[in-house]
């Protein structure tokens, strides 16, 4: 005990230039470096249960001395919602990174591929196991770089171009919450998150509101929320697979928890009960409303097989802004964390089992498939447990949380009846993700058979959905560990 | 061994769990696979029957039968041991079993049946778990199952275009339903904070009543949408795409019941408050009543065999319904008719779907058209269909005539007149639509097309499986009483019922149903020109189902899709582009600065400056040069003049001659200097 979290974050940051020399002599060692290192991480972290469960406000804090100027420590903690998503987003890398030795194979400089991977997996579990502003920050770009050049040189198609609109929206995001995060240096004097709630609680509510709003709108692109979607469905369409699993299983999900995290539980205590904070919150229904209906119907239409994913994403970041508009009650906001866990892994499987059947017949349009059940079983039986679990069937994990959710909207609407109009029309958008969802499979593995000579992909691949397979079915029966610790997390 | 502690959890775990092991099993032989498929329905059939001494003596007084499972949302996972509950689940394990036997014939040679006797097995125990839920939780999660399940069995011949879009219709109608129904189960956790069944019906009083409303409203529709009711009865037509076991299981005996029960359960949860929830029962009786018509009228006219049963089903899922409005409380007779009706509704009918299945098999088509005289090919299935004929038309004694005549007196005591009398004319035409089909397929002249191909009676062991429940349809007559008892309701059926007045209106009904279909076919009556052009255009509505397909399967997808398409346009030109404008629009701005102020401007400065700075130096040194060149000539010339001044005033005084020519020389030589270092 003591460093677990330090070295939580230092082991692939000292992993790199290892990935880096070993992938330069075989790609495949470096992938299996990234699986090790991984693996030595959610071990690293799983140790830290029974103080998350035990501990003082149920959180696990370590905290060094790093730069006295700004009061900045480096400060590293989980609590419930930190651990479950720093979780998620680890067995996600490992999955990708086991995907991507077969998937990646034929391509060039996959050394540096791997390395900038490695990159990528300090700023994604960063993100989520940082109190301090300063810090959150330095990953929250951190996650940026890597993916960018990943995107670009190992995407498809124009992957410049979506790589620099990818870049250019999030970075134009980060803007507003550096801007956010400078505001409150200034009116605290502090940059740790938990302090500063307090010391926000003082300052002056006028001043607190444009504090809000400029984080929100800085987390809400790299949400994706519509109108600031734009870069989402060209980043995810023509990234690699795994990377596209990694973007819309992991990296939205970080500004869906910035939201939660910073936004809500940082500044929004500060002006809680005025007029304004209602109306913050009905905002963020209006806009989750849109986001799930717009991303919902254009994937019910969409021929691409990776767009109609995306757009999914778009459509379930909805359900999360949603879920995030009726804090602070405890229910909505533990199905609301627990959907991130469930999306990301459903969504994750969901992008590589798109990927396997796009590499298997070199094709991209849906309605060019057709009958792959009997061809490629695996990968059907794989993506056929992503869709069902996108669309919330049960049985599978993202039914749980959508009902939690929905729960705690019927709860909600006791104290608060703007909620029920909202309420009933996110019942409808599961209805609408049920369509697109069975249109998918019906286009891709049902129906006639086109391509006779398709067969299952390579072995990793089929490992790596398979894992993420059998998570987003344990997650569907027995969400019960991630619900606990979950729940344990006190926001207010 | 006393199961009773296990027995309501292993027996729907114990299929589901199984199914999982089909897989494991199919490895190794497929043989194996089906032998254990039956043997799994034979044990939960066991269990589901071992059940049924303990809640007849009552013995389950302060058992407890939960477990907790999701403890922040106060969740405890839990089964519900009473007479509804375990019924139901012998009704359903019982017909897993007889048609998972049947599949052994009707499904043998297929491809892909380790997936459906998986599906099977996880239906069969989804179905027990959604009836011996506990609490709504669990109940929805098990509906969405069989939803799930119905989905994956009725697409199971993948291959067929027509078969991937019903399944996908019908999965979607449900879900509407569906989450109707999770509506419903939030506004009651809303208030009660729990979605346990005995929780609710202890607290059911504290719910205000205008949400007690809305949810009772809600769970309605959910059970309308999964029972196949107006208005979305059309899904069970397209859902005849599955293989005709499937239909039997899930689309005739068991899942399409599950709204009966939903509605059933919530008046047990409701007690006395059914009653007072304003318009919900008359709803539940018109509806029913309404459907039952319809569901009759569109068996009719249909020429395809399953879609006769498909709107049997329909029609007689109907009088459940109409006879559950009917009732006050759960312990009044309506509510009772309905279970029964359940009962002997799932006999015939399962019993009908496997006759219809042996048809499909032997003649390859689903068009009675091209049917006919099956009576000498396939003698043993003409006599079953006898039964089937009898039964559905409720002649006594069989089990359906009590609970028919249930259903017609509750409606009738509950002062819903009209409703009863058309109650009647669906019984009519239900005797009608039967007679039709046994005409139609067993008795009239043998068709051009099957004369052409070999008929042969079905396989034993599908004939083995139809006997059984021809068996029990008979043997049914008997239950009345039985089951009354069981259910802890007292309402004596007995044969003596049968000696009364309303039988012989109930059989001068169907004398008239019966009557109406035989001049149609036997007799050549040749009808008035108007009545004709009626009949065109009665049986042009009836062929489209009262249009209601045409809003579904056309208007709503249309207008769906037309609505999604505009915004991905709107995606594609607007959203899609509008980064790539601002950023032409940056990159045009930054040229325009470019050319006219950095080209023109900024990249000139420097040389601006320089040649700015070395005019002022030319100018400098040339003015400069003038200046001190007046200046030097002034000085010299004043300082002559004032030489030759001091010689006119001393000019005796050499010495000062001598100085001033020093000091001359000597400003000429500063000045000099001067001017040097300036010019340097």
């Amino acid at each position: 005990m003591g460093y677990t979290l330090l070295l939580v974050m230092v082991l692939p940051a000292m992993v790199v230039p290892f990935v880096y020399f070993v992938g330069k002599k075989s790609f495949k060692g470096a992938a299996f470096l990234i699986v090790l290192v991984c693996l030595a991480d959610i071990a690293l972290l799983l140790t830290t249960v029974p103080a998350i469960l035990n501990g003082v406000d149920h959180r696990y804090v370590e905290s060094y001395y790093w730069i006295p100027v700004l009061h900045a420590s480096f400060t590293l903690f989980v609590d419930g919602i930190s651990f479950s998503m720093a979780i998620i987003t680890l067995i996600l890398i490992l999955a990708a990174a086991l995907f991507s030795i077969d998937y990646m194979h034929e391509r060039k400089g996959l050394a540096e591929y791997y390395t900038l991977l490695t990159l990528l997996s300090i700023g994604l579990v960063g993100v989520f196991i940082t109190s301090n502003l300063m810090l959150f920050y330095f990953c929250w770009e951190l996650m940026l770089l890597p993916s960018y050049f990943i995107i670009g040189e190992w995407g498809y198609r124009e992957a410049y171009r979506a790589a620099f609109k990818f870049f250019i929206f999030t970075h134009a995001g980060a803007i507003f919450v550096l801007l956010g995060i400078g505001a409150i240096f200034m009116v605290t004097g502090d940059l740790d998150m938990f302090r500063a709630k307090t010391a926000l609680m003082a300052a002056n509510p006028e001043f607190v509101k444009w504090v809000l709003l400029s984080l929100t709108v800085g987390f809400a692109v790299k949400m994706a929320v519509v109108p600031v979607h734009m870069w989402l469905p060209d980043a995810h369409s023509e990234a690699p697979a795994p990377m596209s699993a990694l973007l819309s299983g992991v990296i939205i999900s970080a500004g869906a928890y910035a939201v939660l995290r910073v936004s809500m539980g940082t500044v929004f205590p500060a002006i809680m009960g005025t007029d304004f904070g209602g109306m913050f919150l009905h905002g963020l229904t209006v806009f989750g409303i849109i986001t799930a209906f717009f991303g919902a119907l254009i994937a019910l239409v969409e021929t691409d097989i990776k767009r109609i994913i995306a757009y999914s994403s778009i459509a379930h970041m909805g359900y999360v802004l949603f879920g995030l508009s009726l804090f602070p009650f405890q229910e909505p906001v533990t199905g609301t964390v627990l959907h991130l866990v469930n999306h990301a892994v459903s969504k994750g499987l969901f992008f590589l089992s798109a990927g396997a059947v796009m590499k298997q017949l070199e094709i991209r349009d849906i309605r060019e498939m057709g009958g792959l059940a009997g061809k490629m079983p695996i990968t059907a039986t794989a993506s056929t447990a992503a869709a069902l679990s996108i669309a919330g069937a049960p049985a599978f994990a993202c039914f749980m949380s959508e009902f939690i959710i929905f729960v705690g909207a019927f709860q909600t609407i006791n104290s608060d009846g703007f909620y029920l109009v909202p309420t009933a029309f996110m019942l409808v958008a599961t209805v609408l993700s049920l369509a697109y969802a069975l249109r998918f499979l019906s286009h891709v593995f049902l129906g006639e058979t086109k391509h006779e000579s398709a067969i299952d992909p390579p072995r990793y691949m089929k490992l790596a959905m398979i894992i993420l397979a059998v998570f987003t079915v344990i997650l569907g029966v027995w969400p019960t560990f991630f619900i606990q610790l979950i729940s344990s997390a006190s926001l207010l | 061994m006393n199961l009773i502690p296990y027995a309501p959890w292993l027996v729907w775990a114990f299929p589901t769990l199984s199914s999982l092991l089909v897989l494991l099993v199919a490895l190794f032989s497929k043989k194996a696979r089906d032998y254990f498929a039956v043997i799994v329905c034979l044990m939960a059939f066991a269990l589901a029957f071992s059940m049924v001494p303990d809640v007849y003596f009552n013995a389950l007084e302060g058992l407890s039968l939960t477990a907790p499972w999701v403890p922040p949302l106060n969740v405890n996972a839990g089964v519900c041991v009473d007479p509804l509950s375990v019924l139901l689940a012998c009704l359903v394990t019982f017909f897993g079993l007889v048609i998972t036997v049947y599949s052994l014939g009707y499904m043998a040679g297929e491809e892909g049946l380790t997936r459906y006797y998986f599906f099977m097995l996880l239906f069969i125990g989804s179905m027990t778990g959604l009836v011996m839920s506990d609490n709504f939780l669990q109940l929805f999660i098990f509906w969405e199952m069989v939803g799930l399940c119905s989905y994956s069995l009725i697409s199971f011949w993948y291959k067929r275009p027509e078969t991937v879009r019903s399944a996908i219709k019908v999965f979607l109608m449900t879900r509407v339903g569906d989450a109707c129904l999770l509506a419903g189960i939030g506004f009651l956790y809303a208030d009660l904070g729990s979605f346990s069944f005995s929780y609710i019906a202890a607290n059911i009083g504290k719910v205000p009543m205008p949400h007690l409303t809305t949810a009772a409203f809600l769970m309605l529709f959910g059970a309308v949408a999964k029972s196949a009711q107006l208005p979305l009865h059309t899904w069970l037509y397209s859902a005849m795409e599955a293989p005709t076991s499937v239909s039997a299981l899930l689309h005739s005996a068991t899942m399409v019941k599950a709204g009966v029960y939903l509605v059933a359960r919530l008046m047990l949860l409701f007690g006395s408050l059914s009653a007072l929830i304003p318009m919900w029962l008359p709803t539940i009786l018109w509806i029913g009543t309404v459907t039952a018509f319809i569901g009759a009228t569109l068996a009719l006219s249909t020429p395809d065999i399953k879609g006769v049963a498909a709107y049997s089903t329909i029609s007689q899922i109907g009088f459940m319904f109409a006879a559950l409005g009917a009732a006050s409380t759960a312990s009044s007779s309506g509510w009772f008719a309905s279970i029964l009706h359940l009962v002997s509704h799932a006999l015939f009918q399962g019993l009908d779907f496997l006759l219809i299945g042996g048809i499909i098999h032997a003649t390859k088509t689903r068009d009675m058209r091209l049917m006919g005289g099956l009576r000498n090919a396939m003698p043993i299935t003409f006599t079953f269909s006898i039964i089937v004929l009898l039964a559905r038309a409720g002649i006594p004694p069989f089990i359906s005539f009590f609970s028919k005549e249930l259903i017609f007196r509750s409606v009738l005591w509950s002062g819903n007149f009209y409703a009863a009398v058309m109650l009647y004319v669906s019984t009519a035409i239900t005797f009608a639509y039967t007679l039709r089909v046994t005409i139609l397929v067993y008795l009239r002249e043998k068709s051009e097309y099957l004369k052409q191909i070999h008929v042969h009676e079905a396989p034993k062991i599908m004939l083995l499986s139809s006997g059984v429940l021809a068996a029990t349809c008979i043997i049914s007559a008997l239950l009345g009483n039985p089951i009354s008892r069981f259910m802890h309701i007292e309402i004596e059926i007995g044969f003596g019922e049968i000696l009364k007045m309303s039988t012989l209106v109930f059989l001068f009904t169907l004398l008239v149903g019966g009557a109406s279909v035989y001049l149609t076919y036997y007799s050549r009556i040749s009808l008035p020109e108007k009545v004709k052009r009626l009949r065109i255009a009665l049986s042009k509505v009836l062929e489209n189902g009262y249009f209601f397909d045409t809003l579904y399967e056309k208007a709503v997808p249309r207008a769906v899709s037309t609505f999604s398409s505009g915004l991905r346009l709107l995606e594609l030109t607007f959203f899609g582009e509008l980064p790539y404008l601002v950023a032409n629009g940056v990159i045009r701005f930054s040229k325009i600065i470019y050319e006219h102020v950095e080209n023109a401007f900024f990249n000139r400065l420097p040389y601006l400056f320089a040649s700015g700075v070395l005019g002022i130096a030319h100018a400098t040194q040339k003015y400069l040069d003038i200046l001190v060149d007046e200046l030097l000539y002034m000085v010299t010339h004043k300082t002559l003049a004032s030489a030759s001044k001091l010689r006119k005033v001393g000019s005796d005084s050499m010495e000062h001659y001598v100085a001033a020519a020093i000091i001359g020389v000597l400003i000429i030589f500063i000045l000099i200097l001067i001017t040097f270092t300036m010019l340097r």
